[in-house]
């Protein structure tokens, strides 16, 4: 008896001493300023965590100013706006082109105009204008872009060597390049020329090598461009002669994953690809050629994808927040992150880097990737402030097109229906 | 029809007599009824959960269509791993590639007639992983230091419609340099010429049978088979405190969960106590409110909940020298001290003890906490049980508050959040679902262990509560 009671008090004492210490695990008091920095979790994580402890922290500490870098885990775009609201948001972070527009609206990131003129390390001049243009609204920069992605057309060598067929090249138009893709699927009934992932964020980049525009004056979107319609009935029709293949009918849910499968030639992806194939298909012979230039302008078209630095507006220490991120994106920084392959920085010069001239694949095809940024009509992955709902009727009349449940006309017919709801008449 | 009539007389006729074997039979019938649908049902529902564990072994998890027999659950395979563990310096448990390895290796090909068998070409590739951390900070590479040997050939054996010829090479450390994790290997052969097998079964067949290709030759038995596991807990590590983070996730979330089932036990029993027997104004009002708080979904009131952490509850922890309590251990036990639901089930369990052994205790001279603690707690065991584990449960498996209440740093998430992070590490870049599946089984496992241990329990909670958490 005396020994249950004992146990029990002991059982209540250390829980009170539970709480005790819990209320006292608690943050260290604020020495000196403090820089709260934000991004997504993953692979960006490790990333961050070696910049900060090899280009930023050397750089600010000296003038007093503590980095620290609050990973989220996942869901990010919904983290930081819950935190911009409740007024807790760090004060620099990820800002990704496709949901940015909303937030330089709602001023929620602070201009950086003033603070670019002023530095001496980073200028506006310094990064690709492309880039640049995506996160500037009205005039005003809001975001320094930390890397990008473009498209670029990847495809198996093996595949094409097989059908005695050339591989693509960067002369290719759409139907030189149809034209090969149809004699590599030629291989055989379960071989495919190109993978059809079925979205806007492939199909638009083709749509915009015909001069297509997302948005006229008026903001209104015309699917019904006889522009956008050539471009969609090119990607869709490749699907009607069995030339290409919505990814999922070789069991497989993206382009890369298709490409793995060996058993589809080529696919239309970006940089993010080569992660993939380094642990899926180490040995896979691939190559990356630019997207095929539309046979009526001459031009490519391509779709930016790119996440910036931004500025929280509500920060108290912007001009140190300035300073980290400065030192986030100086050409140290970003030629680190080129050469290991991890991303595409964001600072023009890098053009000229030594590691686009090395003769692997992986370096050729990151190059073909950096370069798609500025060859031809190339224009955001950044719709207004509509995000997935100007893409989703879009997505789904090229997917419905693709699995052969509608013609073109009427998906597109209805695709512009929502649209017109959405963008106006 | 008959039947229903048969088991179900009509009152004043006598019951008709059953045929003792056609009783039997109908017996057996209903029994064996009864197995085969539980059997479906548990299969049903223990099925998903054995196909994840199944597919957490596998090199690509989503592979289709899926294999029920991947080279991880082959004997042989384990054999290998551990031999092979052992050639490149290792244990047979885990393996590695250390100076003084001496690794031999055969591979066996299908080669048909009228075609002249070819030795493979052997590559020991720079293998960069493409997510993770590793890609960020790549590990020492096993080409640096492998030297191999001229591939022989050592058998030819004839088959239908052509021969299996038999080649052998060595790998061997230079002795330089230091001990690698792993040891990847390549083999490249014309086309035509087939791969039948070899010392380990290779991780993928790539250029239309031309190139076999091994992540790791010598790997030891668990990180062959339990491949995925062993990058979760390898290759998550904080750069900036060196500690590993699925540990320290697990940590966490013990301790979370073990704090909020001590307060929730102590809070739950006095004030379900209180509610049962005490006399005092207002008590039904109480009682009602603590119902109505179950009814409130957590969604609703996370917004001031999230405010109210973020002022340090109303600036109550300023006494403490501390700002906010959002990403605090302090926060997270603060904001889930004790749920209504526990103080239900131990007011509903206090109410069915007898009211005689209190009022004898009271006749003894005992005042109400001397009553509760050293009469009713004792009694309370199955009920207290009970509260403890759904507790545990509840606050291992929970996600959306954490999520919100807790994001930064890395090694102070939980290990639901932390779970998200890894999708975001591997899946979501390069599609490697594995570590994360093996992660989730992880995560599932203490649940299935205290479930095992403790099923009593949980099945009396129900009873007690009429529900679940």
């Amino acid at each position: 008896m005396r020994s249950a009671r004992g146990w029990r008090l002991a059982g209540i004492r250390s829980a009170l001493a539970a709480i005790v210490i819990a209320c006292l695990a608690t943050g260290p008091a604020l020495a000196q300023t403090t820089v709260r920095v934000s991004g997504w979790g993953g692979t960006d994580v490790a990333i961050v965590e070696e910049l900060l402890a090899r280009f930023v922290r050397p750089v600010v500490e000296p003038q007093g100013i503590e980095v620290v870098y609050e990973p989220i885990a996942d869901d990010f775009p919904t983290y930081l706006f819950n935190a911009l609201s409740a007024g807790t948001a760090p004060d620099l972070f990820y800002v990704d082109i496709f949901w940015a527009e909303s937030l330089m609206r709602a001023g929620q990131l602070e201009p950086l105009n003033d603070y670019l003129a002023d530095s001496s390390v980073l200028s506006a001049d310094d990064i690709i204008p492309e880039l640049l243009d995506a996160f500037s609204l009205d005039g005003k920069i809001y975001g320094i872009p930390k890397d990008f992605n473009t498209l670029a057309l990847f495809f198996n060598k093996d595949l094409f060597d097989l059908a005695g067929v050339p591989y693509p090249d960067e002369n290719d138009d759409w139907n030189t390049l149809a034209d090969k893709l149809r004699r590599v699927s030629a291989l055989g009934p379960d071989i495919y020329g190109l993978a059809l992932q079925p979205e806007f964020a492939r199909m638009g980049a083709l749509a915009f090598a015909t001069g297509w525009e997302p948005f006229d004056e008026q903001g209104h979107t015309n699917l019904l461009d006889p522009r956008f319609v050539e471009a969609f009935s090119w990607y869709t029709g490749l699907a009607a002669d069995g030339t290409g293949v919505h990814p999922e009918d070789v069991g497989q849910g993206w382009g890369g994953g298709a490409l793995v499968t060996e058993q589809v030639a080529a696919a239309i992806e970006g940089a993010w690809l080569l992660g993939f194939l380094r642990d899926a298909a180490p040995n896979l012979p691939y190559g990356a050629v630019p997207l095929p230039r539309h046979p009526g302008t001459g031009q490519r078209g391509n779709l930016i994808f790119t996440v910036a630095w931004s500025m929280n507006s509500a920060s108290q220490v912007k001009d140190e927040a300035f300073q980290v991120l400065e030192a986030l994106t100086s050409p140290e920084a970003q030629q680190w992150v080129l050469e290991r392959g991890l991303a595409l920085p964001s600072r023009a010069e890098l053009a000229d880097n030594p590691y686009f001239q090395q003769p692997t694949p992986e370096a050729q095809a990151n190059r073909i990737v950096f370069l798609g940024a500025s060859d031809g009509f190339v224009r955001p992955f950044k719709f207004l402030d509509y995000g997935g709902s100007w893409l989703d009727p879009i997505n789904a009349a090229i997917n419905s097109v693709i699995l052969g449940e509608q013609d073109a006309e009427t998906a597109l017919a209805a695709a512009q229906e929502q649209l017109d709801l959405l963008t106006g008449r | 029809m008959e039947t229903v009539a048969q088991t179900a007389p009509a009152a004043g006729r006598p019951r008709p007599v059953l045929d003792p074997a056609a009783a039997a039979r109908r017996r057996w019938a209903r029994a064996a009824l009864i197995y085969v649908l539980l059997l479906a049902f548990s299969l049903l529902f223990v099925g998903p959960f054995l196909f994840a564990i199944l597919s957490s072994l596998k090199d690509n998890p989503a592979e289709w269509p899926p294999r029920l027999d991947p080279p991880q659950l082959n004997p042989a395979n384990w054999r290998a791993a551990w031999r092979l563990g052992k050639a490149g310096g290792g244990s047979g448990l885990f393996g590695q590639f250390a100076p003084g390895a001496v690794v031999n290796f055969d591979v066996t090909y299908f080669v048909p007639e009228g075609r002249t068998p070819h030795p493979p070409e052997v590559t020991i590739s720079r293998r960069v992983p493409g997510a993770g951390i590793g890609a960020v900070v790549p590990d020492a590479f096993a080409a640096d230091y492998a030297i191999v040997s001229e591939v022989v050939e050592t058998a030819r054996k004839p088959a239908e419609g052509g021969v299996l010829v038999t080649y052998s090479f060595t790998i061997r450390h230079d002795g330089q340099g230091p001990a690698v994790d792993r040891l990847p290997l390549d083999l490249l052969v014309p086309i035509g010429q087939t791969f039948h097998s070899a010392t380990l079964a290779p991780n993928r067949i790539e250029r239309l049978g031309r190139v076999q290709s091994w992540n790791n030759i010598t790997p030891g038995l668990v990180p062959y088979v339990f491949h995925n596991y062993n990058r979760v807990f390898n290759e998550n590590y904080s750069r900036t405190t060196g500690k590993n983070l699925f540990l320290a996730w697990i940590r966490n979330s013990l301790f979370i969960a073990g704090v909020k089932v001590l307060t929730t036990v102590i809070i739950a029993s006095m004030s379900g106590y209180a509610l049962a027997r005490l006399r005092f104004p207002g008590r039904n009002a109480l009682f009602i409110f603590i119902l109505f708080s179950m009814m409130i979904p957590g969604q609703v009131t996370f917004i001031s909940n999230y405010l109210v952490l973020r002022d340090g509850v109303f600036g109550i922890s300023r006494l403490f020298g501390v700002d906010t309590l959002l990403n605090t251990f302090t926060g997270l036990i603060v904001s889930g001290l004790c749920g209504g639901s526990a103080v239900f089930i131990m007011k509903q369990f206090f109410e069915t003890l007898p009211r005689e052994l209190e009022e004898s205790a009271r006749i003894d001279g005992a005042g109400p906490l001397m009553t509760y603690s050293r009469i009713v707690l004792p009694l309370a065991r199955p009920a207290l049980g009970a509260v403890a584990i759904l507790t545990f449960q509840g606050a291992w498996n929970e996600f959306f508050w954490p999520l919100v209440a807790l994001t930064a740093p890395q090694d102070k998430l939980l290990l639901t959040v932390g779970l998200l992070n890894l999708r975001r590490a591997y899946g979501a870049v390069a599609l490697d679902w594995g570590p994360l599946l093996a992660a989730a089984i992880i995560s599932a496992l203490p649940i299935i262990i205290i479930f095992l241990i403790f099923q009593r329990y949980f099945v009396e909670g129900i009873s007690f509560s009429g529900i679940k958490g």
